[in-house]
């Protein structure tokens, strides 16, 4: 047989080209139309979604913190104080807890919370700071450490 | 990236019926191993059946095993679950050693459809003290008050005005200078 010329243009692109389209496009299995078939397209699309799973990964921890400080602020209302100072008491009174443990609280353990709120809030009045007056009289028959000096 | 790709229907760990909170009971309800006595993929599960069907038997009285010797078919293993549910496993040219491991997969998985965990644990009571509602922080009195109330209309915290500040400054100054012309009439 003669090959004319038109042989010469194919290239031989090695033989592991259909895992690696395959890779991309078990990827795009879920897009619209050519995106999730055509490998020149897919390729395109899936370095997008790729681009922002990696952009969403840090949104979605600072959105899940703005939802803990929303629940968490919202309970504090509740019982007349505020997220900075509720925030602060506790920090003072050595009581760590994280925000999404506080949110939890909040929702699921109310009376636990509401104690949380009056220990924070009987500590911040003793130290005097800043925007206590406003939130009335500290709560009575709390000990702080800080009173047995 | 999204698991949208994976076309895995989603869900929470679960337990069938609370299995394991009281006693445990293997969801296994019987295993179907189906071979061929001559061919060369079924070897790994003759091996199996030679060596260690009896032992696996043995230590679970509860799981029912069934031998089908079939001529010329791929070896295979079906297992029927306590709700129902089937699994089907190809052994074709599998060794010893992956049948058992199948085996002791199947033995250990309940029926459930297989799902992608979107959380790594489940709870049937994630409260203890009661959920937070509208009306957990509020006075039961609320419910026979009758609207409009002049106590509850009121502001809850409301700072002093300037006039009466200047009274109690005013106050204060007579008192101060009432107690001086005291003093001098003392003297």
């Amino acid at each position: 047989m003669v090959f004319t010329s038109l042989a010469l243009f194919v290239r031989n692109r090695g033989p592991d080209e259909f895992w690696r389209k395959r890779k991309i496009l078990k990827l795009s299995a879920h897009f619209y139309g050519r995106r999730r078939n055509c490998y020149s397209i897919a390729i395109r699309a899936v370095h997008r979604a790729l681009v922002s799973a990696t952009k969403g990964r840090k949104l979605k921890k600072e959105d899940m913190v703005a939802l803990w400080e929303t629940r968490i602020t919202a309970g504090c209302e509740e019982h007349n104080m505020t997220y900075p100072l509720f925030r602060e008491g506790l920090v003072r009174c050595n009581i760590l807890l994280n925000r999404k443990t506080l949110a939890d609280l909040a929702v699921w353990e109310p009376r636990t919370f509401k104690s949380l709120v009056k220990v924070a809030h009987a500590r911040v009045s003793q130290d005097g700071l800043a925007g206590v007056t406003e939130l009335g009289d500290p709560p009575s028959g709390i000990i702080t450490r800080g009173m047995l000096k | 990236m999204s698991n949208s790709h994976l076309f895995l229907p989603s869900g929470f760990p679960r337990a069938p019926l609370q299995n394991g909170i009281g006693r445990f009971v293997c969801q296994l309800q019987r295993i179907t191993i189906k071979f061929c006595k001559s061919n060369g993929s079924s070897r790994g599960v003759r091996e199996f059946i030679e060596k260690d069907l009896l032992d696996f038997a043995h230590n679970y009285p509860g799981i029912v095993v069934y031998v089908k010797p079939r001529r010329h078919h791929s070896p295979c293993l079906s297992a029927e679950y306590l709700n129902g549910e089937r699994q089907y496993v190809n052994c074709h040219n599998h060794s010893r050693d992956e049948v058992i491991k199948w085996v002791n997969l199947l033995r250990t998985e309940s029926g459930n459809q297989i799902i992608r965990l979107r959380k790594m644990w489940h709870t049937d009571c994630p409260s203890i003290q009661g959920p937070w509602s509208p009306f957990v922080n509020r006075d039961p009195h609320l419910n026979v008050v009758e609207f409009p109330n002049e106590s509850l209309s009121r502001p809850v915290y409301l700072p002093k005005t300037a006039t009466e500040q200047l009274k109690e400054i005013f106050e204060k100054q007579r008192q101060t200078n009432v107690s001086s012309l005291d003093e001098k009439q003392a003297e």
